[in-house]
């Protein structure tokens, strides 16, 4: 073969390898988004839509907003349905738990993580090896202790209680041992001469913290934020379980609903599938700021 | 004016673990005196306590038990700022989220002082220091000089009574450290402030100190000023510590030979002997027979014997070393090298045969156990 030709080969198995893999992202992602958009509510098909099985019925429904409804192609009869705003208050719902909760889980992370990396207390690496170790155990099995202690709060705390946001909030809040790790890994690996230097010009402990390790620390706090938010925006079996009020669902409880095991309404969950990668989009933009300028300002030469 | 003064009294530091037992002392009752104005340098080697001993001056590291005072108060309680101290780093603890400007202002916006002032006085250090039109750049995009010039600056407009330095030029590299070195004992010029430092390159510390604290696990060896710690060293450890090359130390014992003392080296094989005459004499008598250290330095083992007290010592050459104006020549000895630091340009020759003549007058005699010097 000439070096040419095994040049060009080369360049054909590599490119073969990268599109076969990105079509094994992209592939699925497409027929959701072309689901969201066919007349009907079946599962997924084809990659192909012809241009008159398109509709904004799925999406109409998700947002809230009125359609008709084919009920019988033969005869022409319509339904006009006036869908219940219930999948937008599941997403409104899922963004206000999934914001509150990586705020709350960065601010208790965070003060925990410096604690373990900064201070000396009796049972400090004890602790740390615990947390490892409960970690291990998936939350989803402590489900019915959950279920048990919110039930208990809720009689005596009502709006703490199962059926509240709250009471979803402090569950996610529990699980945060992974995150005092990560985050602790981090500040082990700034230099404690750092906040001596702001000590010596007058930060209190406090003032150390906040001012200079927390700036210094915002890759990690970056991303430990996105990846409680994918999670919990995602999370289906605690949310499913505290959450019982179909209005209060979060949207992967909601999203999971419409499959329901008499009528799958396949064309309404793609719609909602694809809406729910939304505020995942933008968090994720709005962290990739600090995530990258973190790492890269280090390199950085003006 | 003593407002600069620092006295360390039976200073002793234990570092706990996380349940507060002790782990390791790292500074042992050490006492010192550091006047106002003073250039003190802590030397010792590795791990003997200088970083803590100047981390507990600075009130970052708790102190186990003695004082400390600076001026005339008593500063063991009080928090890092209220000490009249500031603090220059090893790898400098510049802010990097923060502009050169605000990294030498933090102090002051703590302090809460007004924005008139804080603009004057950073722009003021910062022109001092050739800093001026990088105030807007944030560390990363300094070198490593520039660096260690913003956390000089950060440090001088505290205007502190005090300024303690913990091996701010070791991540220099060498022209840079000569350099920064010259610029240090310039601002200590200046600004007159008492200023204690800590390295463990005895270079630095002979060339900058006022005086030097000789520390070695967690004791302080001896304090003097460089010329008396070169010339008159307390103990071996210093003696061996100090000078490059360090002194030569000979183990032998005093003995009584036909002409007078003879120093005998404690060795079978290649053992020197060394006639003693003069003021070491009358030292020597005291220790007749009991094991000592022979000190001499490589300079004051000359080719010549000089009039007075010279003693001459024959061996052969092991290396030579030859440098151009001087060589050094390292000659057999029963327990060590003997390093002569002979001047001239003459080559020398691995194996040849010497005689080199020991300066009576520089000598220092060491007691094997206790390795005090002997007086
Ligand atoms: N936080 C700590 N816990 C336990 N031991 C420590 C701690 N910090 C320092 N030490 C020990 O105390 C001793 C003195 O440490 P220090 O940092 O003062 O040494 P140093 O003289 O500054 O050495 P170097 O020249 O290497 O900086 C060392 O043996 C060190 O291992
Ligand atoms: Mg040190």
């Amino acid at each position: 073969m000439l070096p040419r030709q095994r040049l060009l080969l080369k360049k054909v198995i590599a490119h073969s390898v990268l599109i076969a893999s990105c079509a094994l992202i992209l592939i699925p992602f497409a027929m959701v988004v072309l689901a969201s958009f066919r007349k009907g509510n079946f599962p997924p098909s084809t990659l192909w839509l012809n241009p008159d099985q398109w509709t904004l019925d799925h999406w109409k429904y998700v947002l809230g907003i009125p359609y008709r409804e084919l009920l019988n192609a033969a005869t022409g009869e319509t339904k006009l349905v006036n869908p219940t705003v219930a999948p937008m208050r599941w997403f409104l719902n899922s963004l206000v738990v999934s914001s509150i909760a990586s705020f709350g889980i960065i601010l208790l992370s965070g003060t925990a993580a410096y604690a373990f990396a900064r201070m000396k207390f009796r049972f400090r690496s004890q602790i740390l090896t615990g947390l490892l170790v409960l970690q291990m155990f998936p939350q989803i099995l402590t489900l019915t202790a959950y279920y048990r202690i919110l039930n208990y709060i809720g009689e005596h705390i009502p709006w703490l209680g199962l059926n509240t946001y709250a009471g979803l909030i402090l569950i996610y809040l529990s699980g945060i041992s992974i995150n005092i790790w990560m985050i602790k890994g981090y500040f082990d690996t700034i230099s404690p001469s750092m906040e001596d230097s702001a000590r010596i010009d007058g930060a209190s402990r406090f003032q150390a913290f906040i001012r200079i390790l927390l700036p210094m620390s915002a890759p990690i706090f970056a991303v430990v934020f996105i990846l409680s938010f994918i999670s919990m925006i995602s999370e289906y079996p605690t949310a499913s379980v505290v959450l019982q009020e179909s209005a209060n669902r979060t949207l992967a409880v909601g999203a999971y609903s419409l499959l329901d095991e008499h009528e799958k309404l396949w064309g309404h969950f793609s719609a909602l599938a694809v809406l729910s990668g939304v505020p995942i989009t933008i968090m994720f933009l709005l962290c990739q700021r600090f995530i990258i300028g973190g790492l890269t300002s280090g390199g950085a030469k003006e | 004016m003593n407002d600069g003064a620092v006295h360390i009294t039976d200073l002793v530091k234990t570092y706990t673990d996380d349940r507060g037992r002790p782990t390791f002392t790292a500074v042992k009752k050490i006492n010192l005196e550091i006047n106002n104005g003073e250039f003190m340098v802590l030397v010792g080697p590795s791990g003997c306590g200088k970083t803590t001993t100047l981390r507990m001056v600075a009130g970052l590291e708790k102190i186990t038990s003695g004082t400390i005072s600076i001026g005339d108060r008593v500063v063991n309680d009080l928090e890092p700022k209220d000490r009249g101290i500031a603090m220059v780093f090893q790898n400098y603890a510049l802010y990097p989220h923060m502009s050169i400007f605000n990294n030498m202002a933090f102090g002051l916006q703590l302090a809460k002082k007004k924005k008139d002032f804080i603009q004057e006085t950073v722009s003021r250090t910062s022109k001092a220091l050739g800093l001026d039109h990088m105030l807007e750049r944030k560390p990363q995009a300094l070198s490593g000089g520039q660096r260690q010039r913003v956390a000089l600056g950060r440090a001088i407009v505290r205007n502190p009574q005090v300024f303690l330095f913990d091996e701010p030029l070791s991540n220099l590299d060498a022209k840079m450290r000569v350099q920064m070195r010259s610029e240090i004992s310039r601002l200590h010029g200046q600004l007159g402030n008492t200023m204690i430092y800590v390295t463990h390159d005895q270079v630095e510390a002979m060339t900058m100190g006022d005086r030097i604290c000789v520390m070695k696990d967690g004791l302080i060896m001896q304090v003097a000023d460089p010329l008396t710690l070169y010339r008159q060293p307390e103990n071996l450890f210093v003696a061996g510590f100090i000078g490059s090359p360090p002194m030569n130390l000979l183990k032998g014992k005093v003995e009584k030979g036909d002409g007078g003392l003879v120093f005998k080296e404690t060795a079978n094989e290649n053992a020197v002997t060394i006639p003693l005459k003069g003021p070491v004499e009358t030292i020597a008598a005291k220790v007749v027979g009991k094991s000592i250290v022979f000190g001499i330095r490589p300079e004051h083992l000359t080719e010549e014997s000089k009039n007075g007290s010279t003693a001459p010592v024959s061996s052969t050459i092991d290396i030579a070393e030859p440098m151009g104006s001087e060589s050094l020549v390292y000659m057999r000895a029963g327990t060590g090298n003997l390093i002569a630091r002979i001047h001239g340009e003459a080559l020398y020759h691995m194996g040849q045969p010497i005689t080199v003549y020991v300066n009576l007058d520089k000598v220092a005699l060491f007691d094997a156990e206790t390795e005090s010097v002997i007086r």
